[in-house]
């Protein structure tokens, strides 16, 4: 119904068939443990970058190519386009409802059309609820007087109305001219109450709030359960989250004759670009997607959405560019969150720690839309032969939820972990041996090597030190987590490389970088490949022109769908440019290597020519294509995997927790820029921290709205709650494709509010149940703790 | 100041801004910007329409036609193409819009552009000579101090004012002076580190 939870791959498929096979030997996984695995790819592959490869840049710490642009405001946003770069630019301003549940009576724009300056309006005037972005056409009309029949909004912040002005100014003085009726209708915004029998129902038609996934199933509960000397068995509790990205969503449409231009931020061009042809029926080929720079995604960012399709259709109506940008208010009630959830589990294990039988029951609420799913972390994240985990969707009259970094990890996670320390303490075990004790089966699983450096890091030992049996009012403690997220990094992606007769090499794909260090991930592998310096790579990227197919950016497979592809052009470009030169060093275009910015024949190293006075033997440029090919099995389904250790100060008196310190341990196969995958460590920890402590979006139950839509009422961690991060980095070389790498943006923030809450129970002897660990749930478990 | 647009009574904070500045009230705004106010005195209603308004940026006196109730960040990003200066919550409370007047790092969302003239405005476009960069923009670039970059002119301005008054500033007085910046991504870390690096130098 609302902007489903894509995985965020693009729709494109190579029509090429697979090419013929071959055999290659390949060093994988940790440098201390090698191993020699033998792998059948296309003909057409390059060997892995495996443990003997001798690699110049990748790995090492390469400063964002973007950086100078982007520390002196030189760097261009969605939202940074004015008139000035787009004559005759309008801003466009929707009206939102104000209520969670009424029906529209009447909606007279008349004044607002009539405000000088106002270019175009629109009313939102059909159905119950703006839903699928892509029928947009169907449900709006130009009003400026309507008295719909069967229009329902179904949360606060539902669009109703859109208009466009000369300045933002104007918009917004039109907004306040509109005068709509609404009959307000009863609303339920809380998932426990929606699930009454009783409840308002948010879908019309609809039977219940309450909608059931299938179950997941593995082997048999009840076996499992009989099994267990041991059972644990809890209901915990996560809260609704904003994605809060800095740059909002934003988007800048222009019509020239059939064609269409969109400057967004997004995280698919190329997803963007497929809906706005779906919405406008209109050929691919006829729309351009542009996305250059952008100021964070989280998941919140994919498709084309209400903005991007509002942004188009006032563009169409005004005859005239327009910009849509939502503000704070907006963004925070209507362009997704991460569905908040109640999960009862139970957890049996045997005497010595093995794992029996997992049980999940969860609800959770992604507002008017779908996909609240939690458990799926349980599944895979420790060995366990029998699990059954039943996940509910329930509706509420709320904005919708959209994906967050790792959707449905970092909740299941804090179920998961919670009961298993409390396994290890029915147990009398060691939380961290409990963990050891049930390993997933997995080739190349480098968690144990992980789990022991960073209990050595943390200080493991010195937990015992700890606990509430310290005579200060300050209580430490330290907890762990382990994340884990599949591996979703594949095919369709297509690069191409050109080198130039004046030596400059650029590497173009319509991929986008949301901030994460894509553009700089793009010139580190062209550069390694071709055996230049990363300056020298000019990068093309965010513009679906290129029509070079490319994931849209999520679920943590960007960077190793696109740089096996990219190695293959950078490869071909090569191939190319040695043909040309070959003659003048006297060689076969086979011998010849590219290394350091030289070109030689191996048997003659001495005789080289340099990167520039090989370019300038070619007549024109030369450019090689470089196809993304499929994953090699079984490794391509290897998930990321990582620990994360917190050490917390929580003071009895006031209830404040203080996370000292994070260690966060990671693989993800080979890292290519350590700059830029220590980033995103930093801030999947600095997520979770705040998940931990401080966010949650809040509704007010009576009036059904969102009473923390701000920066300043929804609090995010900043330098004074920020903890020392320690980034531990372990490189097991996974031999799926041929750089030898994973992922990392998503599992860097699944465990770590889990690790803190065991720290917190650790720290006070006492658990709490609910995220986020506020003062005046620490002081209620304290006097309970004090009762009991 | 709650933002509900259609609901009625509600103030929203352009409507606030407009009644603010037209009835001199740029005290009561300039309560709001970083570090202690100087209130300021316009007995002259101005307004509604546009009017003359002539700002000092990065060393350049420019000559704007606006209503007296647009903001700073407004005049510096939509008509003075300068947008490296970042509108994010519009109210305060992000610091991605962030200048110097004056020396001092201000909120440019909530200060009325006519409140700012006869001062000296500089934006993170007048740090960098050319493609000289400043030695904290350079240490930004070598500490990965940025992620999506979108609060990094935010931060760079709010770091240049403590750094241009104690050069070198305490690991506290740079957490204190970054505490109303706003970063999503988690560059925290390394613009801490940059910034240290920067006032050690």
């Amino acid at each position: 119904m609302y902007p489903p939870a894509r995985a965020g791959r693009a729709a494109r498929s190579p029509e090429e068939k697979p090419p013929r096979k071959k055999k290659l030997k390949a060093k994988v996984g940790l440098a201390e443990h090698p191993q020699i695995v033998e792998i059948e790819v296309p003909e057409n592959e390059l060997p892995v970058w495996d443990l003997d490869a001798k690699l110049k840049i990748v790995g090492k710490r390469v400063p964002r190519i973007e950086g100078p642009a982007k520390v002196t405001g030189q760097a261009k946003y969605t939202l940074d386009y004015t008139a000035e770069d787009l004559p005759g630019l309008l801003y466009a301003k929707v009206l939102r409802s104000p209520y969670a549940h009424a029906r529209v009576e009447s909606i007279d724009a008349s004044k607002a059309a009539a405000l000088a300056g106002v270019k175009a309006v629109v009313l939102i005037d059909k159905g119950q609820g703006f839903y699928a972005p892509e029928a947009l056409l169907d449900v709006v009309s130009d009003g400026p007087v309507s008295h719909p029949q069967d229009r329902e909004v179904i949360f606060e912040g539902e669009e109703v109305a859109v208009v466009a002005a000369e300045s933002e100014a104007i918009a917004e003085d039109a907004l306040e001219l509109i005068e709509v009726k609404y009959q307000r209708l009863p609303h339920v915004v809380d998932y426990e109450e929606a699930r009454q029998p009783n409840a308002p129902l948010v879908r019309k038609g609809g039977t219940s709030n309450v909608l059931p996934a299938d179950p997941q199933v593995v082997g048999d509960i009840e076996k499992g359960f009989k099994e267990a000397d041991v059972t644990i068995e809890r209901t915990l509790r996560v809260p609704v989250l904003l994605h809060n990205c800095a740059e909002s969503h934003a988007a800048v449409a222009q019509w020239e004759g059939p064609k269409l231009t969109v400057w967004a931020s997004t995280q698919g061009v190329n997803g963007f670009r497929d809906d706005l042809a779906k919405t406008f029926k209109m050929d691919k080929a006829g729309i351009r997607v542009i996305t250059q720079h952008m100021g964070g995604g989280f998941g919140s960012k994919f498709g084309m959405q209400n903005y991007g399709a509002l942004a188009a259709l006032m563009a169409r109506r005004a005859g005239a560019p327009v910009k849509l940008a939502y503000d704070r208010h907006e963004e925070s009630l209507a362009a997704g969150n991460r569905p908040n959830a109640t999960m009862w589990i139970k957890v049996g294990a045997k005497k010595d720690g093995s794992l029996t039988a997992i049980h999940c029951r969860a609800y959770g609420t992604a507002g008017v839309g779908r996909d609240a799913s939690v458990t799926s972390i349980m599944a895979t994240v420790y060995k366990c032969p029998n699990v059954r985990l039943e996940d509910s969707d329930v509706l509420t009259h709320v904005g919708y939820g959209m994906p967050m970094r790792a959707p449905g990890y970092p909740q299941g996670s804090f179920a998961i972990e919670s009961a298993m320390d409390e396994l290890a303490r029915e147990l009398k075990m060691d939380p961290l041996e409990l963990r050891r004790k049930n390993f997933v089966d997995l080739p190349l699983l480098a968690l144990d090597e992980m789990y022991r450096m960073g209990a050595e890091k943390i200080g493991w030992a010195r937990r015992r030190e700890m606990g509430p049996q310290s005579a200060s009012p300050i209580k430490r403690g330290i907890g762990m987590g382990t994340a884990v997220w599949g591996n979703g990094a594949g095919p369709p992606a297509m690069s191409r490389v050109t080198i130039s007769p004046d030596g400059t090499v650029e590497s173009a794909m319509a991929v986008q970088d949301l901030g994460v260090g894509t553009r700089t991930l793009v010139a580190i592998v062209t550069a390694e490949e071709l055996g230049v310096a990363v300056e020298a790579v000019k990068v093309t990227i965010g513009d679906t022109r290129l029509e070079l197919i490319a994931p849209d950016s999520g679920g943590s497979v960007t960077a190793l769908s696109i740089a096996p592809a990219i190695r293959l052009a950078a490869a071909h470009a090569r191939e190319e440019l040695f043909k040309q030169v070959a003659p003048a060093l006297g060689a076969k275009p086979e011998d010849l290597i590219s290394t350091d910015g030289k070109i030689f024949a191996r048997s003659q190293p001495e005789k080289a020519l340099t990167w520039q006075e090989a370019a300038a033997k070619l007549s024109k440029p030369v450019s090689g294509l470089g196809e993304r090919l499929p994953n090699v099995a079984p490794y391509g389904d290897l998930p990321l995997w990582g620990v994360q250790f917190a050490e917390v100060e929580v003071d009895t008196e006031t209830g404040l927790v203080r996370v000292v310190k994070v260690v966060a341990v990671h693989e993800a196969g080979r890292v290519i820029n350590r700059a830029t995958f220590e980033g995103q460590i930093h801030g999947g920890v600095m997520m979770g921290v705040g998940y931990a402590l401080l966010e949650r979006r809040a509704v007010d139950k009576p009036e059904g709205r969102v009473i923390n839509p701000n920066l300043e009422d929804y609090k995010m961690i900043g330098p004074e709650e920020l903890p020392e991060i320690e980034v531990l980095i372990v490189e097991p070389i996974n031999p799926a494709n041929n750089v030898g790498g994973k992922g990392i943006g998503e599992p860097c923030t699944v465990p770590t509010a889990a690790a803190i809450a065991n720290a917190v129970a650790h720290a006070l002897g006492v658990r709490i149940y609910e995220l986020p660990l506020a003062p005046d749930r620490i002081l209620d478990a304290l006097s309970r703790q004090k009762e009991a | 100041m709650s933002k509900i647009k259609s609901g009625k009574g509600k103030v929203s904070r352009r409507k606030f801004l407009k009644t603010a500045g037209m009835a001199g009230g740029a005290a009561a705004v300039g309560l709001l910007a970083k570090g202690p106010a100087r209130a300021a005195t316009r007995a002259q209603p101005q307004g509604p329409g546009r009017v003359e308004v002539r700002l000092n940026v990065n060393g350049r006196e420019r000559v704007l036609k606006l209503e007296p109730r647009g903001t700073l960040v407004e005049a510096l990003r939509d008509h003075l193409r300068l947008t490296g200066t970042k509108r994010v919550c519009d109210h305060g409370e992000c610091g991605a819009c962030t200048v110097l007047i004056n020396g001092r790092a201000v909120c440019s969302c909530m200060t009325l552009a006519v409140d700012a003239q006869g001062k000296k405005i500089v934006t993170i476009e007048g740090l960098a000579q050319g493609k000289v960069l400043t030695r904290l923009q350079k240490a930004f670039v070598d500490h990965d101090a940025l992620q999506c970059g979108f609060c990094t002119p935010g931060m760079i301005m709010s770091l240049k004012a403590l750094l241009d008054q104690h050069p070198r500033a305490t690991a506290q007085q740079i957490k204190a002076a970054i505490a109303g910046n706003y970063c999503r991504c988690g560059a925290l870390p390394n613009i801490l580190k940059a910034a240290n690096a920067a006032a050690r130098v």
